[in-house]
């Protein structure tokens, strides 16, 4: 589906919170690099794709209705073959069941593993007068306990996005410290600049978060994405 | 529009009274008082003259036409009736200056809300309401009488708050302390806001800084496209209030809950290339080093000292603000070899020279040539409240040496006699920026490098 038909059937489904295949498909059409993920609505379904993308992957649960899918059991990883495909969705579905009864399930989605990077986040918010900003950070524990991020208003040029990758505490860590495998930070800015281009042209986003975005010597790519919709009605 | 407000060929001032002390009439003096040329109506219904002027009963009654109405009423009810015949008299610019509206809550709100939807209706652009509107040259109508005339000079105030508008405007008109050039007062912005300011004090050719105080920024979007715009060309000096670290929303993303309305706006600080001030006298301090001293090319200072032990502080601090402090050239140590007793360094100790040639000599040489040493952008001069640094102020043998390098110079002031320190920091405060401690002065001097080479990165 195209960007304006997943933001219409969403509209249609009175929704504000779209899945994560459903914001990749969104992030990787606006040119932002995405972890391949696809939905299983079986156990079958969730093998043969497995097997597509190649092992190892990560199984995630799909629902509208479950967001925090961590806390739901809802995500398996590193998974490395047919068997553990298998016995990962029929956990999955049942403890997602528990946690949420009558909750939609649309099935799993399917991932390729991605090779562990600095994890950095990036986002957007809808500010009530600045309107949309962008942020920069370096995730996981960093992010949580330093809040070690930038903003820039939107929309942002190229020289906003260095700025935002310099402007932060641990910048030193993009650089690859300690003969960690440094990050491709003009990949990084190339990428706020699209998230950026992306909110500016697009009504009725609220919130975004690339969470994690996994950075390499060369590229980088979006782990998990979540997008927000404005509640109020608006216009494509 | 806004030439209105700034250049009206007529006002009328609703609520005029002819007894002095009455807000109406603090308003009528001054303007009066300014080099307003144009017509001046003093409306009231029960009085027939106010300053040698003609009161009329209501604005429709005036003969003319009116540029601009400034009204001080009683109630806000009286207000929106007044805002009417403005609207019938075909009025398109208004001040209101009177409180009672939005900032009270409850009927207030709807009050406001009255005077928007005339306004609207009938294309008037409206000033406040709760401000004190302008201080300028050509027209003053702030309700704190003014003692002096205002300076043409060339920085502009933007503040939300009518009394400390006001009063900043007096003070610094009373003082001579800053070159403003116009003091505004925008109040609860029901129409007017920082935005059209911001963009109106853009393009004026004689207004090269804009010093601004947002308790609310208005529309954050258009405030960033146009400060990007208007910083590139000049400095913009920003406070703003409420700044707080709680999350803008309830937010449902990660980034939501980390955005706070105070990182947001720093954001679009940084973004425009507009310059944080963090309190009302570092919004007037940084506009007087903006407005008075050249742009730095770099960040290289020189300490100017006559005691070693000042000299260390002010490196510390001048390297916490992301300024250096480099070394002379050989030429200039070589110059200047018999005026120290070990080879010029930087802080630049000034004692030996004074002990061997006297106070001016040294300012006229080893200061002069130490200053203008290729390796120096700008500098910190710290003085001492001595007779001889009276002596020099008063020659204005600093002020000349200054001019002459045309370099940015901020000037500490610590110690002293008090009755030699005063004078120097009022005298010589009219011409330079003269800071009554060493964080506040190297502080100012750090923002104008800035700023400074950012200007030198746009234009590259």
């Amino acid at each position: 589906m195209t960007t304006a038909e997943i933001l219409s059937q969403a509209r249609e489904e009175k929704r504000t919170v779209l899945t994560e295949i459903e914001a990749k498909q969104i992030l990787g059409e606006a040119g932002i690099n995405c972890t391949r993920t696809v939905l299983a609505a079986s156990r079958e379904e969730a093998v043969s794709i497995s097997e597509e993308i190649g092992y190892p992957v990560v199984l995630k649960v799909s629902s509208v209705d479950i967001t925090h899918k961590s806390d739901s059991g809802g995500v398996k990883v590193n998974l490395p073959d047919k068997a553990a495909v298998e016995k990962a969705y029929d956990e999955i579905m049942t403890s997602c069941r528990a946690y949420a009864p009558g909750a939609d399930i649309e099935g799993v989605s399917v991932q390729g593993m991605a090779k562990a990077g600095i994890e950095i986040i990036m986002g957007m918010i809808r500010d009530a007068s600045f309107g949309p900003v962008v942020m920069f950070g370096l995730g996981g524990v960093l992010v949580e306990v330093l809040k070690d991020v930038s903003f820039r208003i939107v929309p942002i040029d190229n020289n906003d996005a260095v700025d935002m990758t310099s402007e932060i505490q641990g910048k030193k860590l993009l650089e690859g410290y300690r003969g960690q495998e440094s990050a491709d930070v003009p990949c990084l800015q190339e990428m706020l600049v699209k998230l950026s281009d992306f909110v500016n042209d697009t009504p009725g986003i609220e919130e975004i978060d690339m969470n994690p975005v996994f950075a390499y010597s060369d590229g980088a790519v979006v782990v998990d994405a979540r997008i927000i919709l404005s509640s109020e009605r608006v216009n494509f | 529009m806004m030439e209105l407000f700034f250049k009206p060929k007529s006002v009328a001032v609703i609520g005029a009274s002819g007894t002095p002390g009455k807000l109406g009439y603090v308003i009528v003096k001054n303007i009066v008082d300014s080099d307003f040329a144009g017509e001046v109506y003093p409306v009231n219904p029960k009085s027939d003259e106010i300053l040698g002027y003609k009161v009329y009963r209501s604005v429709t009654e005036i003969p003319g036409e009116v540029d601009l109405v400034v009204t001080a009423l009683p109630t806000p009810k009286l207000t929106v009736a007044t805002m009417q015949e403005c609207a019938n008299k075909g009025v398109k610019a208004v001040i209101i200056e009177s409180a009672g509206f939005a900032e009270m809550g409850g009927e207030g709100v709807s009050f406001q809300q009255q005077i928007v939807d005339i306004a609207k209706k009938n294309d008037i652009r409206v000033m406040g309401p709760n401000c004190s509107g302008i201080v300028s040259r050509n027209i003053v109508t702030s309700i704190y009488p003014m003692t002096k005339k205002v300076p043409n000079g060339n920085v502009v105030l933007i503040g939300q708050s009518g009394l400390l508008a006001a009063g900043m405007a007096s003070d610094i008109v009373e003082n001579e302390s800053l070159a403003v050039n116009k003091v505004c007062s925008i109040g609860n912005k029901c129409d007017v806001n920082e935005n059209d300011l911001l963009e109106y004090f853009g393009n004026e050719d004689e207004v090269e800084v804009i010093s601004m105080y947002l308790e609310t920024v208005t529309d954050g979007r258009n405030l960033t496209r146009i400060a990007k715009k208007v910083a590139a060309q000049k400095p913009v000096i920003f406070l703003s209030g409420g700044r707080t670290e709680a999350g803008a929303k309830a937010a449902m993303s990660h980034t939501g809950s980390i955005a706070s309305n105070a990182k947001i706006v720093e954001a679009a600080v940084k973004q425009t290339g507009m310059i944080m001030a963090d309190d009302f006298t570092e919004l007037k301090d940084f506009a007087k080093v903006f407005s008075t001293q050249p742009l730095p090319k770099g960040n290289r200072i020189a300490v100017i000292t006559l005691a070693g032990s000042v000299g260390v502080n002010v490196s510390d601090l001048c390297a916490g603000h992301g300024l250096e402090l480099p070394k002379m050239t050989p030429e200039t140590t070589e110059k200047l070899k018999d005026m120290f007793d070990t080879p010029v360094s930087n802080p630049v100790d000034l004692y030996f020279s004074v002990t061997k040639i006297g106070f001016t000599k040294t300012l006229e040489n080893t200061f002069y040539d130490a200053f203008s040493d290729p390796n120096i952008d700008a500098a910190v001069i710290i003085l001492a409240g001595f007779e001889y640094t009276q002596e020099a102020v008063q020659k204005k043998i600093i002020q000349k040496i200054v001019r002459d390098v045309d370099k940015p110079v901020v000037v500490c002031m610590i110690v002293g006699y008090n009755r030699y320190k005063n004078v120097i920091m009022d005298e010589l405060g009219k011409d330079l920026p003269v800071f009554p401690s060493l964080i506040s002065g190297v502080k100012a001097l750090s923002k104008l490098c800035e700023y400074g080479i950012r200007q030198q990165k746009l234009s590259a």
